[in-house]
């Protein structure tokens, strides 16, 4: 066989490249044993693909040496800290690559420490807006119930109000007037629940037009053709008033006058009126 | 690292054997780049051609025992694990399902049951491959590419198998003057 010929046939760049068959590579390695040239021909074959693939290498994503490193941490042996006794202690390099090994080691460590950092910062902010997030919710929470109790008393204030009053209004001697408008007015009508024996009187006004500012309306009882002053109307827009006691009366009335009522009716604002 | 650049290849070599990390971190940093460039030129898109690189870097680091160094150096075993694993993934049922390596592709050998389709990719070896003449790129398509053995690439082209040695090789010599040309 020509050497020459055979190293120039291509079949060490197939074999290099991982193309030759088994036949292909036995008489290969069978020959590069024998013939000194072979055998440098097929390293200088494999030196230049290494070159050739170092030469276009190519960037592997970040994070890949970590993550492998992570996935085969239990089958790393640890480098021993001392003098290496290498089987054949050709090389200097022997005694310095597991130095650095825990040179390296410590550049993981620190590495690894300053990833944990990060992530606890991280971890940290998240924890702190989730908290502050919570904080704001609890507050707006609080606020709520505040709010809550508060017209929860109100209505309770309003039920005992009416409590009273239904027990008020269900006594046999309550007189029930209804004091429709009068002309002009007819559109407004209120009525007084009048006690004859307490002698007190209720006033439902709601149906009333509202009231101007500076004006108030104020009740009076007709006695004997003369009209009593019974009191005037406060915020009482929602429910029943109590109003001043009258021993007895032909009639009922409502007036707008200035606030804090008058000693006399205006007749001109009287509003409505309605017999006993 | 650059006071281990000169690490020679017997040391690394025990050292991989004694599973060191160090050597395992020297590998990494010396030779993922151009195992990589090994695997992309197979499995184009990128995250998947890392995907197989991890792959790679754990199956040199599990299977180190079954390198031999009388039959050749570490880096064209290496090579040659990556190259496998990259025509696995190629091979593999989900790759084929994905479109993802079929964007750019030239048809270079058709006949009534086979249509080979190249990626035209215009970094590394691709690129040499691309500047063959089509019967020599279907050859290293099939085979550096593609994963066929000879016997099986004359059978499916239906040519002698010494014409598919000899054209293959000669294919081969050619692609290393053009590199050599760069």
């Amino acid at each position: 066989m020509n050497i020459q010929e055979y190293i120039q046939s291509g079949v060490i760049e197939s074999y290099v490249l991982g193309l030759a068959s088994e036949e292909e590579a036995a008489e290969l390695l069978h020959l590069a044993r024998l013939h000194p040239a072979v055998k440098q021909a097929l390293t200088h074959a494999e030196l230049a693909f290494e070159q050739q693939a170092l030469a276009t290498a190519e960037t592997p994503a970040a994070g890949l040496q970590q993550q492998l490193l992570q996935q085969l941490q239990h089958s790393f042996e640890p480098a021993p800290g001392t003098a290496i006794k290498a089987p054949d202690a050709t090389s200097s390099s022997l005694h310095t690559l597991p130095a650095a090994g825990s040179n390296n080691r410590w550049k993981y460590l620190a590495a690894a420490s300053v990833i944990l950092l990060v992530v606890s910062a991280c971890l940290n902010f998240y924890f702190y807006s989730g908290y502050q997030q919570a904080n704001k919710k609890y507050e707006s929470l609080l606020e709520e119930q505040n709010t809550l109790t508060a017209s929860i008393n109100v209505y309770k204030a309003r039920l005992e109000e009416s409590t009273t009053l239904t027990r008020v209004l269900d006594d046999t001697a309550i007189t029930v007037v209804k004091m429709p408008g009068v002309p002009g007015k007819e559109t407004t009508h209120a009525t007084v629940y009048w006690n004859s024996q307490s002698k007190d009187v209720y006033l439902s006004a709601s149906q009333l037009p509202a009231v101007p500012a500076g004006k108030q309306y104020q009740l009076w009882a007709i006695v004997n053709g003369k009209p009593v002053d019974a009191g005037v109307i406060n915020s009482c827009e929602a429910g029943i008033c109590k109003m001043k006691n009258i021993p007895s009366a032909e009639a009922f009335a409502i007036t707008l006058e200035q606030t804090g009522g008058s000693p006399v009716p205006t007749l001109t604002a009287l509003y409505v009126m309605g017999k006993v | 690292m650059p006071e281990f650049k000169k690490l020679s290849e017997a040391d690394l070599v025990w050292q991989l054997r004694q599973r060191y990390q160090s050597a395992f971190v020297y590998l990494y940093d010396h030779y993922a780049g151009a195992l990589l460039s090994v695997v992309s030129a197979i499995v184009i898109d990128k995250d998947l051609a890392n995907d197989v690189l991890q792959e790679v870097f754990i199956k040199i680091w599990k299977q180190a025992e079954s390198y031999d160094e009388s039959k050749g150096r570490l880096f064209t075993w290496m090579a040659n694990v990556a190259r496998n694993a990259a025509i696995d993934t190629t091979r593999s049922k989900n790759f084929k399902n994905s479109q993802k390596n079929r964007e750019l592709t030239e048809t270079v050998y058709t006949s009534e049951e086979i249509s080979i389709q190249i990626p035209v990719e215009r970094i590394g070896i691709r690129k040499l491959v691309y500047q063959l003449n089509d019967a020599q790129k279907v050859l290293v398509e099939l085979s550096y590419f593609q994963g066929y053995t000879q016997d099986e690439i004359a059978k499916m082209l239906n040519i002698p198998l010494g014409t598919v040695k000899t054209r293959l090789r000669a294919a081969l010599i050619q692609l290393k003057q053009l590199a050599n040309t760069q």
